[in-house]
């Protein structure tokens, strides 16, 4: 059995991208995020599965400093965040793609001032500041996700697809460490989701992103992440996939319904 | 309807009040313009004609107290923003339900201090349908400093603007501090509203801020494009309604509100003219 308790979690190492450590977390005075402890190092793609209400979207709430740490601390890309205050140089190497892109389809955003946003450091500045730089990483990210014909489409007018390839581009636009993705594929078919896959893989081995992803796919967990995490507003266990996500460890996470439920069908 | 007559319209031109009446028109259809694009996709039309609603009652009270409407309405322009905002945060109401709540229990309210105040007939008219014809200097130079604010804060917070109305929870993964932009954005079209008032009237205010936005929405194929082209539809507007005003002897603020519904169904029923219009950004 691989569950680990937090206190014998392994030490961070020196090129950890993220730290967390003993962090509580309160939502409406409502615990919901009791001493988790885990690190990431550099280039590993690591998912965190558990069940609706487990607190993984608090979890990366709390990293983007959305949320305010009760106790414990989160560090990013070696730098400790007071107060949920993430410096701008440390924010920039971060790209988080939320659980839900619903798009009030009537806002006239194109798929290239889409992933120009993700380029822009979003300060107060001029939206002609540097607009020839924008233009030239917008169209290489664009390309390099097959999505260049679709830069002059408003984001309404895109499949879910179509959509997913774009946020990517909008990860891909300037150069990052980190990607947080919060269940990315929801919503697209066995296809489009394999194929969302597959071009991530792509651009992480290229880009050498350090993934942190929610998700509800254990299969997909088993064939690509390194390392798992079972959360259940505390952290119950992790480790390599295919240890990690045994079947004691699943019905310590989401209950023993739950294995029995997943051994029959 | 009777005949143009070219000659009269030039010789009302020639006059500091026509002129300054066009330059007013022209300077707050641009404004309204510019916030309109940003109201409109953010599904705050509502709120633009409940303040103009709402702010009846700041001058009501201005009024009966002998002060400046001018003086009064901008305080309270401000003061209706930050309450909406504080009312939305703390309690579980509908946006529109207490954009109602809080227009209508104002034009009451407002009503009564004015007929208590024995000017209830005189005043009501001016308040409800505005005299763009009376604007002075003095209005021109509040109005023009709104402009000038309006756009630094929309060319210097676009892109950010941007992302907030396409999606909040990526803009605040990127450290946007949301609460500052919305209050700083509704304080902002607070003002525009309360000055404009005294040229269009609280009946009309809300026109200047939609109107001109959704005819941009129709012909633009980008966010940027769309921001301009509400401006300057606003003005183009604004300079036709009062040409037009003029021409037929009808009254300034209404004609420009017709000239905008034009542009709106023009562009609504042709859709086409994009592609002449809008140049491409990308």
């Amino acid at each position: 059995m691989s569950v680990m308790s937090p206190q014998s979690l392994p030490l961070p190492s020196a090129n950890s991208v993220l730290e967390i450590d003993r962090l509580s977390v309160r939502r409406d005075r409502r615990p919901v995020l009791q001493d988790v402890s885990f690190s990431l190092s550099a280039g590993t793609d690591v998912a965190i599965v558990g069940p609706n209400g487990a607190g993984k979207s608090t979890l990366v709430q709390a990293i983007l400093g959305i949320l305010p740490c009760e106790e414990g601390q989160v560090k990013l890309l070696g730098q400790t965040l007071a107060n949920g205050q993430i410096p701008s140089a440390i924010r920039d190497q971060v790209a988080y793609l939320p659980q839900n892109f619903l798009v009030d389809r009537r806002i006239p955003l194109t798929v290239s001032e889409l992933v120009s946003l993700g380029w822009d450091k979003l300060g107060l500045q001029f939206p002609w500041a540097r607009a020839k730089a924008r233009r030239l990483a917008v169209r290489s990210a664009l390309e390099r996700v097959g999505a260049s014909k679709l830069a002059s489409r408003f984001i309404s007018d895109l499949s879910g697809g179509q959509t997913k390839r774009v946020l990517l581009a909008y990860c891909l636009v300037r150069s990052r460490q980190l990607l947080i993705l919060d269940e990315a594929p929801a919503g697209l078919d066995v296809r489009g989701e394999a194929d969302f896959y597959q071009l991530l893989y792509e651009l992480k081995a290229e880009q050498g992103w350090t993934i942190l992803q929610i998700s509800h796919d254990l299969d997909m967990v088993r064939r690509h992440c390194d390392r798992v995490i079972c959360l259940n507003r505390r952290l119950l266990c992790q480790g390599v996939p295919e240890t990690t996500l045994a079947p004691e460890n699943l019905s310590a996470t989401y209950g023993s319904e739950f294995v029995r439920y997943r051994h029959h069908h | 309807m009777p005949a143009v007559d070219f000659e009269n319209m030039i010789a009302l031109f020639q006059y500091p009040f026509m002129q300054r009446a066009l330059i007013g028109g022209i300077v707050t259809g641009l404004t309204g313009g510019l916030l309109g694009s940003l109201t409109v996709v953010r599904q705050l039309s509502f709120f633009s004609d409940a303040l103009g609603h709402s702010t009846m009652l700041g001058i009501s009270i201005g009024i009966v107290c002998g002060l400046s409407p001018s003086v009064v309405v901008l305080p309270f322009a401000l003061l209706f923003a930050l309450g909406f905002n504080y009312l939305i945060e703390k309690t579980d109401l509908w946006t529109d339900a207490l954009l109602n709540l809080i227009y209508s229990s104002s034009l009451a309210i407002s009503v009564i201090v004015l007929s208590l105040s024995g000017t209830y007939q005189g005043n009501l008219n001016s308040l409800l349908f505005g005299d763009i014809l009376a604007l002075q200097p003095s209005d021109l130079i509040v109005d023009g400093a709104l402009l000038v604010a309006c756009a630094l804060f929309m060319g210097l917070t676009l892109r950010t603007q941007m992302l907030m109305t396409l999606h909040e929870p990526l803009a605040i993964a990127r450290g946007v501090n949301i609460k500052a932009h919305r209050n700083a954005f509704m304080v902002l079209l607070s003002l525009v509203v309360a000055t404009s008032i005294k040229a269009i009237g609280v009946l009309l205010v809300g026109a200047f801020i939609v109107i001109p936005a959704c005819a941009a929405r129709a012909l633009s194929r980008d966010f940027t494009s769309y921001v301009l082209l509400s401006a300057g539809l606003g003005a183009l507007s604004a300079a036709v309604g009062m040409l037009a005003s003029a021409a037929f002897n009808l009254p300034s603020g209404p004609s420009i509100v017709v000239a905008q519904l034009l542009l709106f169904l023009g562009a609504t029923a042709f859709p086409s003219t994009k592609a002449f219009l809008v140049e491409r950004h990308f």
